[in-house]
């Protein structure tokens, strides 16, 4: 443990160095082996971090009554910058803060990253740009571990401008394919918008606060050395009183930046068309990680956020809408990817709900079990689309479980987690925990995320019926691909007839899936990607009992001993006195507090809702059966009805259209405008220029002609001249 | 002493002239009548010139008497006259011989000046040299190189005939500003000279032209004349420059030869190349340091040095 | 009419000034080789006789001798001159001056 901590910087540092040895020698040497740095490099930092996790776990003392005892470690890396001079001097160090909370989260990063870096190698096998992809993928685990781990603002932000970057990287792998090139910038750009709330937020911090730092750093008043995350318990005691007022538009700002990261309404708009990267890519980043930073940022800076009941309000709204109206979407989509691209944006929107829900130790809790179920439905997606030639058109293909039945367990196993089937699913546990305190802040609030919960079961098994059940039918590419194998890009694009070189492992095939008249040559689910899904399943699986209520070392009593849970549930007191329940604080201790009355109350309605949400995930799963699986004519008959409903789903509510109108003409317009006016200033540069070339010009031609007496002529007057004005 | 040849009139005259001139100026389109403008006001400029300069010179014996030398006054007037109009003539004319003719005309002219400043030497050389050798070999040069204006060259209407001239010669160049600038120089030359001088130089000078010479040039008899005086100042005083001319001479003629000549190859009567072409360009010698190596065609007389040995 | 009969220095240094203007004029204006050379004789004749109002003037011979010199160089450089026309007229057939200006520009 003390070792882990002293090098604590290894853990971002190791998968860097695996990018930059990719980087310089992954196109002419490394090339196929590419994936061998990493996989030490990740392996080696998801070690490290789950070493972390266990020792933490150990060391954790868990409150009998109280609050949990806050713990954290704050390492310094190294200074990284100073500014300014005098009393306007800003120093900036590095370093990692190691709490519960970012512990779970590098837990979380290296080790679901590590399982899609193995699933990767298979993927990708035989792409030309091999080694490009795992340096891009090297960078982003750094990048995101520095993000979790950072001890300020600033540091935090460093690592969020890495995996945006990274996320441009590898959005745009296919850099061939226009949907790819234009899907690219637009995360950046949208990215950006939030970026830019995300640093005047940390501008406005350290103009109030003095520190960016979370914990520890400044001398305050009292002789301690305070984090602004602290100094939130007190703020007037620490904030000059005439930047008092400033104080709630810094979880303003912050959020914006939080939206755009996780895709919220209104900057989700990058999230769908993400989809057009490799298929790890979306399970890694915009499923599991990199979205998953916004919910971070807003737990880590908790206190900040719980004293302002106002931005919890908005927080719960555009959180509630999103997973609303990204679940409605989702309805309709064709595009395996594209379903579960909105699913995540409705995930995360339920993970809002629950952080402005005062339930921080659930949002945590469904970020990891999303986490496990997400990346395997995009990995399980994968492999569908590896072995249908790149085809992800729900409607050219059915009933796929003879063909591929590992993934269609594997599959069925992620829709269940997702859709929340009782009992038996981590995906049930955490929404449940969800729901339950959605409703108890507010019933409009959790009759909403019911109702998307409805839309969530429903539009999984929708997807899981259609490609895996039903009449079979293969897309033409599946066989085209094994019998003309080339060498060709994992295309979303189902109008590409592209195929892929199955990989010469000669290890068993699971595909024992006969097809009269078909040559594999290669496992249509090669091992190395099917062992990281199993894996996966495992966990989406079993996940949910790291959590179980009333258990003494759950995730909740662990995630408790973050300061950042700790400062805000007493801020959070304070903000709403008598209405804020412990657990989902992570607070176990102070439970022993309270009213027993109140303690019964809120357990009958966790039990009444725990019913409640796995009968509608039944229910939902049932609709999706009988439209998908029992009676596939029914549906056509009721798109017939709701026409116009349906095309406004099967539009995206027309969102993209808005924004281009609104946004993206009129900037387009100016920057032509910003265009002419250069060419105007070019060309009066130009015209200042051409003054001496056109005077040299006129002497050249009057005075150079090469005529000997011109010149003589020249002498002559010149001599008048001089003899005139000495003369006269 | 005040000078009645103000400068605004040596100005006034000089435009006149000049302009005068830019009309009397050969130009392409043939319009005599502008130019026999132009010659009119130069006419009229050099007339009143001279009567300015008649009056100046009335105004100077007013105040300083002395008089003049002789007779000899009214020849000054003949001679700058005529070497007046035949300069203006020899630019302006635009046939190249005849601005030859006219250029001998002032020759003769300047020659008389000479004569009147008693350097009758100087004169008949000039006449000598000029005249009589440089003038010719220009009218030949212009013979021999004069372009063939058969073809169409410029019809020339003077007074009483027609000529063909080369557009060359029909035109000038920068009529304009050449008089101009010309004119101005011209203006102010004499400004300083009548204006200006006075106060550098002195009274006039005839009166201390040496009584020797002065004697000799009116009295017309064998004495010590100018020539001989100058003969003896020459080569007394100015030997060294006497033998560099002499040298200049030499390398013009050397030059002129080398410059002009062509290369004739001879050939016989079947027009094959004859032997004595490549006697005159000779055979190409191994380079030797051997002083004896080269035969040394010299004298055969006994009694001139032979070679020295070395 | 005594003004009339003394003819001073200034006369001749007048006299001197207009041949030299004029053949000044001539040599920018005229485009025959042959005639601009003229001209340029004709510089000489006026500077000629200034020399020798000088040297009348001052009441020595230096003038004199100068002219004498002045004379040499004006042969030499009158052989010489027309020698080159003579080759530039081989070269291009013409005693334009216009012929001749490939310094231009």
């Amino acid at each position: 443990m003390q070792f882990v901590l002293d090098h604590s910087y290894l853990i971002p540092l190791l998968p860097l160095l695996a990018a930059v040895v990719i980087g310089l020698f992954g196109a002419k040497i490394l090339r196929g082996a590419s994936h061998w740095p990493i996989w030490l490099s990740v392996g080696g930092a998801a070690v490290l971090s789950f070493t972390l996790l266990f020792s933490m776990l150990g060391n954790l003392e868990v409150a009998k009554t109280g609050l949990t005892p806050a713990v954290f470690h704050r390492v310094l890396w190294f200074d990284w910058f100073s500014a300014g001079q005098g009393d306007q001097a800003v120093s900036i160090q590095a370093g990692a803060l190691i709490d519960a909370l970012s512990v779970t989260m590098l837990c979380v990063v290296t080790g679901i990253g590590f399982l899609i870096t193995v699933f990767a190698a298979g993927y990708m096998k035989g792409e030309k740009g091999y080694w490009r992809f795992f340096a891009y993928v090297g960078l982003f685990i750094s990048a995101m571990t520095v993000l979790v781990m950072g001890d300020n603002l600033v540091l935090l932000y460093l690592g969020w401008e890495g995996v945006g970057l990274c996320s441009y990287l590898l959005i745009g792998y296919y850099f061939s394919k226009t949907e790819a090139r234009e899907a690219a910038p637009k995360a950046f750009i949208v990215n950006r918008v939030g970026d830019l709330g995300f640093l005047l937020g940390i501008f406005l911090t350290y103009y109030c606060f003095g520190t960016v730092t979370f914990f520890g750093g400044v001398e305050a008043a009292g002789g301690q050395t305070l984090g602004f995350v602290e100094m939130m318990k007190d703020p007037a005691a620490h904030v000059a009183s005439d930047r008092l007022w400033l104080l709630p538009f810094i979880p303003l700002l912050l959020l914006i930046g939080a939206l755009a990261k996780s895709a919220q309404f209104p900057l989700f708009v990058w999230l769908p068309d993400a989809m057009a990267g490799p298929t790890p890519v979306s399970a890694l980043i915009h499923a599991a990680t990199m979205v998953t930073a916004g919910i971070y940022l807003c737990v880590r800076c908790a206190p900040l956020f719980y004293a302002y009941n106002e931005i919890l309000i908005l927080i719960g709204v555009l959180g509630c809408f999103t997973a609303v109206f990204a679940g409605s979407i989702s309805l309709r989509q064709y595009d395996l990817k594209k379903d579960f691209a909105y699913s995540t944006c409705s995930q995360l929107g339920f993970m809002f709900v629950a952080f402005a829900a005062l339930s921080p130790v659930a949002a945590v809790f469904h970020l990891i079990t999303h986490a496990f179920f997400k990346a395997l439905l995009f990995l399980a997606s994968g492999v569908v689309s590896h072995a249908t030639g790149g085809v992800l058109d729900m409607r050219k293909m059915s009933g796929l479980k003879k063909f591929l039945p590992a993934t269609r367990w594997l599959m069925l196993i992620g829709c269940a987690a997702l859709a929340g089937v009782p009992l038996i699913t981590a995906g049930y546990y955490s929404k449940d925990v969800i729901l339950v305190g959605s409703f108890k802040h507010s019933p409009v609030l959790g009759v909403m995320m019911l109702i998307s919960a409805l839309m969530t079961a429903y539009y999984t098994f929708r997807l899981y019926f259609r490609v895996f059940e039903g009449p079979e039918i293969i897309p033409a590419e599946a066989n085209q691909q094994q019998d003309e194998h080339q060498h060709g890009s994992h295309a979303t694009d189902s109008h590409a007839t592209n195929s892929h070189a199955a990989g010469s492992h000669s290890v068993s095939s699971l595909a024992a899936g006969s097809h009269a008249g078909v040559h594999h040559h290669g496992p249509r689910e090669p091992l190395i990607m099917i062992l990281p899904l199993i894996v996966l399943a495992i966990g989406a699986i079993f996940a949910g009992f790291i959590d179980y209520p009333h258990r003494d070392k759950s995730l909740g009593a662990f995630l408790g001993s973050s300061p950042s849970l700790s400062l805000g549930y007493e801020v959070a007191e304070q903000t709403y006195p008598g209405k804020i329940q412990p657990i989902p604080f992570g607070q176990n201790g102070a439970e022993a507090g309270r009213d027993e009355a109140k303690i019964s109350a809120e357990r009958k309605l966790h039990n009444y809702m725990m019913v409640g949400s796995g009968a509608l995930a039944l229910l939902g799963i049932a609709l999706a059966s009988y439209y998908h699986l029992f009676n596939r004519q029914a549906l056509a008959e009721l798109s017939r009805r709701l026409g116009s409903v349906i095309r406004l789903l099967e539009a995206k509510y027309y969102v993209d259209e808005i924004y281009e109108a609104l946004f993206v003409k009129p900037y387009a317009a100016f920057a032509r405008l910003t265009q002419y006016l250069d060419y105007a200033i070019d060309g009066a540069v130009f015209a200042v220029a051409l003054v001496p070339q056109a005077a040299g010009a006129t002497l050249r031609y009057t005075t150079q002609r090469g005529y000997l007496q011109g010149y003589a002529l020249s002498f002559l007057l010149g001599l008048a001249v001089i003899l005139a004005l000495m003369f006269y | 002493m005040s000078s009645p040849l103000v400068p605004s009139l040596t100005l006034g005259l000089c435009i006149l002239a000049g302009i005068g001139t830019f009309f009397l100026l050969p130009r392409a389109q043939k319009n005599v009548s502008l130019r026999a403008i132009g010659g009119g006001m130069v006419a009229v400029a050099g007339v009143a010139f001279v009567l300015a300069m008649i009056r100046w010179a009335v105004g100077l014996s007013g105040s300083e008497g002395g008089s003049g030398v002789g007779a000899s006054y009214i020849y000054f007037w003949i001679f700058s006259i005529l070497a007046v109009a035949g300069a203006a003539r020899v630019v302006t004319h635009p046939q190249p011989v005849y601005s030859a003719i006219y250029f001998v005309l002032t020759v003769f002219a300047t020659a008389g000046l000479f004569v009147l400043m008693a350097a009758e030497f100087l004169a008949a050389a000039l006449i000598i040299i000029y005249a009589g050798a440089i003038l010719v070999v220009y009218v030949f040069v212009i013979m021999l190189a004069s372009e063939a204006t058969e073809g169409g060259g410029i019809i020339s209407k003077t007074v009483g005939k027609t000529s063909v001239l080369t557009d060359f010669d029909a035109s000038s160049r920068e009529p304009f500003w050449a008089c101009l600038g010309g004119f101005t120089v011209m203006a102010t030359m004499l400004f300083v000279i009548f204006d200006r001088a006075p106060t550098l130089l002195k009274a006039p000078a005839v009166e201390q032209i040496p009584q020797a010479i002065r004697d000799a040039s009116n009295n017309l008899g064998p004495t010590t004349g100018g020539i001989q005086q100058l003969g003896v100042y020459m080569f007394t005083h100015q030997s060294i420059a006497v033998q560099v001319a002499g040298l200049i001479l030499t390398l013009a003629m050397v030059g002129a030869i080398m410059i002009a000549r062509k290369h004739i190859i001879l050939t016989d009567i079947d027009g094959n190349i004859s032997p004595a072409a490549d006697a005159s360009v000779g055979p190409m010698l191994d380079v030797d340091d051997n002083p004896h190596g080269v035969e040394v065609t010299g004298t055969q007389n006994p009694n001139q040095k032979e070679y020295p040995e070395l | 009419m005594s003004g009339f009969t003394q003819i001073v220095l200034h006369h001749y240094l007048a006299i001197g000034a207009i041949l030299f203007s004029l053949g000044l004029i001539g040599f920018l204006t005229r485009r025959n080789l042959i005639i601009l050379f003229l001209c340029t004789e004709l510089m000489l004749q006026g500077v000629i006789i200034t020399l020798l109002a000088f040297a009348t003037f001052h009441g020595n011979l230096q003038g004199q001798a100068f002219v004498i010199f002045a004379l040499v160089i004006a042969a030499a450089e009158a052989s010489l001159a027309l020698g080159l026309i003579v080759l530039l007229f081989r070269q291009k057939q013409t005693v334009d001056a216009d012929a001749w200006r490939e310094l231009r520009g």
